[in-house]
């Protein structure tokens, strides 16, 4: 039972740390939470069900027009709406992100239907075993997927010119800019890389749970928890973060019962923050005199 | 010629950097008082562990010979020990009148009987505001003062800061480079009113500034720290002629 | 140039606090006036009256996360929370002690206000992010409680008596009457607070902490302060919502998506003007009602407008209708000046 509850809560974990490291990569760069950003991978799904279902195209090929598509809906909602207010305080910027949580829901909605839908690509039902438990196949696909990700973001960070300059942004603006880093593209690239991840985390969810306006909106809060767990500030912490609350949960949901499984990353981040009000892993910010 | 404020062996570190390193001085009432060093030698951390923003790793804190080291920063208002910061730090979205109020926050009485009007609480508050606009009329300010402080000029919203520190009716004003940042006229006019506030309200200051003419011409003490030490201390002839002072500042300047 | 004081300088016009009180007077009168006629007009039904005590009620409710977002700075998500222990205490208290509505309105409002104060130390050090999670965290916690502890029955709801006042049974008109009488009384409330001296630390405090905290501002004491009167002003919103249909349950309280439409109301109307919650609450209460059909065009409108403000009229829809008022105000107050006063 353990072994078990363990592996499907990471595999869980898996899918709210996509959502996690998008929160912290676009809050760390703008000071933005993002609650759009489960909306951003529910579009992605909804994106690739339309490129499978009607234009009978392949999964992959499907995956990367819905991966072009939230990339694309990321920067345009970069430059309409985030940019003009870029400058404004933090309420201003999380209720934006709030606005397009809406407007996305209704658009979904009015487009697709309120009804869930089945996502035409599914998993073999047999589940296969992994260190000690069994689990269905799809989470362990989606395990691979998120560790892929997870190293080419690595890559990213580490290597690419484009990924330093990314982190620079992060540690202090200001100084990016005067070192001739051009942050307004950088700004737009954190939101590209938000629709990015937001694909996967759409494109993966959906043959696990069904495809609905309101398919992300757990993941979303689970996410946003796991990344104020890790700090904010830190993409391990989010992944990390994101790890314990799916096996916590999890761990939950099979010993107490599932009307504990959602309260319980709630719990925990309330216990946490009331004892270390900057997380996990949070840089407790200097003091400005 | 009692100290009114006192602080003994500070030493604060963050992490490995040693920000005050056994600092000790004492400040005379009713004087104006420099405190000058280089870039980074730690003079903003001694004003916070004074205004007990920062808690001192050891050493000690007098004021008027009261041990003041557990007390918290909005104590030192009731106390008679205010401060402005050292980029300017204002209630932007409010106005000068209302900045200047919330300087006199600690006059206001009980909380509850000035929530709810009752008259001695409005008579109370009605005073405030006038003496609120005394002080904005001796810092010139009475033409701003419903006017947002995020709209005025750096040099008003400057006068602003001191008019809120003086609202607390203080004894001891500690100043973090008041004039960083003016320009000559702003300069001109805000040494003026140092001198004023120091002279005919008997308030004691202590300052921090670069500008080297202006500390030179009004304080009449000087503390010197380097490295988060004591360096010298004198009046402003002696640390003029000091050659330690001199070394300090020359090796920054080799530096930069 | 620094004289003595000139003392004959402070004659000079009326005081700013003052004559601001006078202005607001005229508008709010109009206001609850008619408010109160409302229920009176020919024409108007039980369930008008219904629907006006609900748009109340979420007035109320946004006045509370005003406090502590508009004019403290600490955003909050978690007010749904607040609604519900209002509503919970009410219902059990008139259930079971068939206490007066008013009583029960007056409970809820206190144990609303125990568990804001408890609520606002356990996060005293936190902000932005932060605090918007942590509040998240506290109204799912309650929903979590209300959905599992036998005593609040869960989804299946508590049913209440019939709302009596002072012995009286009230119907639609007379509930709607009560609940404009309770808004008057937070609005009055609100407004002592925001021009006194604590509304001014609470403001100081979001403006800049430190700078307010060595003016004397004691952050912890006003921190929690504004916790506790935020969270029992919603407290009497969630009051009057219990008694609205006589029926609480899980289904509606545990719902988070509340605390989110007291932010969405006080952010769009305005979250540091006295007015902001009154449009914000009418917005939020009218819009899908209105497109009751069409709710994804609902969704949609509710983000556009949501937006538009942000990027138009970042200090709500209250800040532009007060635009032309305050500059006029200004003018005679302080004839010189030329900017916009508070
Ligand atoms: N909160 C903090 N955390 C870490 N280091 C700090 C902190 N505050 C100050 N320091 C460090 O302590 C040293 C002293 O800083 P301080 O601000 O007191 O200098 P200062 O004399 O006021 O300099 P300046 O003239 O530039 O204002 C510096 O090296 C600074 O980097
Ligand atoms: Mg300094």
């Amino acid at each position: 039972m353990f072994g078990q509850l363990f592996i499907s809560g990471v595999a869980t974990g898996a899918l709210y740390a996509l959502t996690a490291v998008a929160v912290v990569v676009v809050f760390r760069n703008t000071r933005t939470i993002n609650l759009a950003q489960g909306d951003f991978a529910m579009v992605g799904a909804f994106a690739a069900l339309v490129f499978i279902k009607d234009f009978g195209l392949n999964y992959y090929v499907a995956l990367f027009g819905a991966v072009l598509t939230c990339v694309l809906l990321g920067i345009a909602f970069e430059r309409i709406v985030m940019r003009p207010i870029a400058d404004s305080d933090w309420l201003t910027l999380f209720t934006a992100t709030l606005g397009m949580y809406y407007v996305l829901h209704g658009v979904a909605g009015w487009f697709w239907g309120r009804d869930t839908k089945a996502f035409p690509v599914t998993f073999d039902p047999t589940p296969i075993e992994v260190i000690g438990g069994l689990v269905s196949q799809g989470h362990v696909i989606n395990m691979a997927w998120a560790g892929g990700i997870g190293l080419m973001l690595f890559w990213f960070f580490r290597y690419t010119k484009q990924g330093i300059a990314m982190r620079a942004v992060t540690d202090d603006p200001d100084t990016a800019m005067l070192m001739g880093i051009p942050v307004r593209f950088i700004v737009l690239l954190t939101w590209g890389m938000a629709g990015f991840l937001a694909a996967f985390a759409g494109v993966l969810l959906a043959p696990i749970v069904y495809v609905a306006p309101e398919m992300m909106d757990e993941v979303l809060i689970k996410g946003y928890v796991a990344a104020v767990f890790g700090g904010l500030y830190s993409i391990p912490g989010a992944i990390l973060g994101a790890l314990m609350i799916g096996i916590t949960e999890n761990m939950a949901g099979g010993y107490l019962g599932s009307h504990f499984k959602t309260a319980t990353a709630f719990v925990m981040i309330v216990v946490l923050l009331a004892f270390r009000p900057q997380g996990l892993f949070g840089i407790q910010k200097r003091r400005e005199f | 010629m009692t100290e009114i404020l006192r602080c003994e062996n500070v030493l604060v570190s963050f992490g490995g950097v040693v920000a005050c390193n056994n600092i000790t001085l004492g400040i005379t009432e009713g004087k104006i008082i420099g405190l000058i060093g280089p870039n980074g030698a730690g003079k903003t951390t001694l004003f916070n562990v004074l205004t007990r923003f920062q808690d001192a790793d050891t050493g000690s804190l007098y004021f008027r010979g009261a041990d003041i080291g557990r007390l918290k920063p909005h104590d030192m208002a009731s106390m008679g020990m205010t401060r402005t910061f050292q980029n300017i730090n204002l209630f932007a979205e409010q106005s000068t009148l209302d900045n200047i109020l919330i300087g006199a926050h600690h006059l206001i009485g009980n909380p509850f009987a000035n929530m709810f009007g009752l008259p001695r609480a409005r008579k109370n508050e009605r005073k405030l505001i006038e003496r609120a606009r005394q002080i904005a009329e001796m810092l010139r300010l009475e033409d701003q003062l419903n006017n947002e402080v995020k709209n005025l000029p750096y040099g008003v919203q400057k006068r602003v800061e001191m008019a809120r520190a003086l609202a607390s009716n203080p004894e001891i004003i500690l100043l973090d480079e008041p004039v960083a940042g003016c320009n000559e006229e702003e300069t001109a006019d805000l040494k003026e009113i140092i001198q004023h506030v120091n002279r005919e309200l008997g308030i004691t200051v202590f300052l921090v500034e670069h500008d080297m003419s202006m500390v030179m011409s009004i304080c009449d003490y000087i503390y010197v720290i380097n490295f988060g030490a004591n360096l010298a201390e004198g009046t402003p002839a002696e640390i003029q002629s000091n050659s330690d002072v001199i070394k300090a500042y020359l090796g920054e300047e080799d530096e930069t | 140039m620094f004289g003595p004081v000139n003392k004959s300088s402070l004659n000079r016009g009326t005081l700013a606090n003052i004559t601001t009180l006078r202005q607001n007077w005229g508008l709010m009168i109009a206001l609850f006036t008619a408010a109160l006629a409302f229920p009176f007009l020919p024409g108007v039904e039980g369930w008008m009256a219904s629907q006006a005590a609900l748009i109340v009620v979420y007035i109320i409710a946004a006045q509370g996360v005003s406090i502590l977002t508009g004019y403290t700075g600490l955003v909050t998500v978690g007010h749904g929370g607040f609604l519900a222990i209002g509503a919970y205490t009410s219902a059990l208290l008139t259930k079971y002690f068939a206490v007066d509505l008013i009583i029960g309105i007056i409970s809820g409002a206190i144990m609303a206000g125990v568990f804001g104060f408890l609520l606002g130390l356990v996060f005293l050090r936190l902000s932005g992010a932060f605090m918007a999670i942590g509040t998240l965290g506290f109204a799912f916690f309650v929903g979590t409680i209300v959905n599992n502890i036998p005593i609040f029955e869960g989804r299946e709801g508590i049913s209440l008596p019939t709302n009596r006042v002072l012995g009286m049974e009230i119907g639609d008109t007379g509930f709607l009457v009560i609940s404009v009488i309770a808004l008057g009384l937070t609005t009055l409330l609100i407004y002592r607070l925001v021009h006194s001296g604590v509304g001014r630390a609470f403001m100081a405090l979001r403006d800049a902490e430190r700078a307010a905290e060595s003016s004397g501002v004691n952050r912890v004491k006003y921190r929690t302060l504004s916790f506790t009167i935020s969270a029992a002003v919603t407290g009497v919103a969630g009051g009057l919502n219990a008694h609205i249909v006589n029926y609480v349950s899980a289904e509606v309280f545990a719902d988070i998506w509340y605390s989110v439409d007291f932010l969405v109301a006080t952010v769009v109307g305005g979250s540091a003007m006295l007015m902001g919650p009154f449009i914000g609450g009418f917005f939020i209460v009218m819009v899908p009602f209105f497109l009751e059909e069409l709710a994804d065009f609902s969704f949609i409108l509710k983000g556009v407008v949501l937006i538009g403000v942000l990027i138009l009229a970042p200090a709500g829809i209250a800040g532009v209708i007060a635009r032309p008022f305050q500059a006029l105000r200004a003018k005679r107050i302080c004839p010189k000046s030329t900017g916009q006063p508070k």
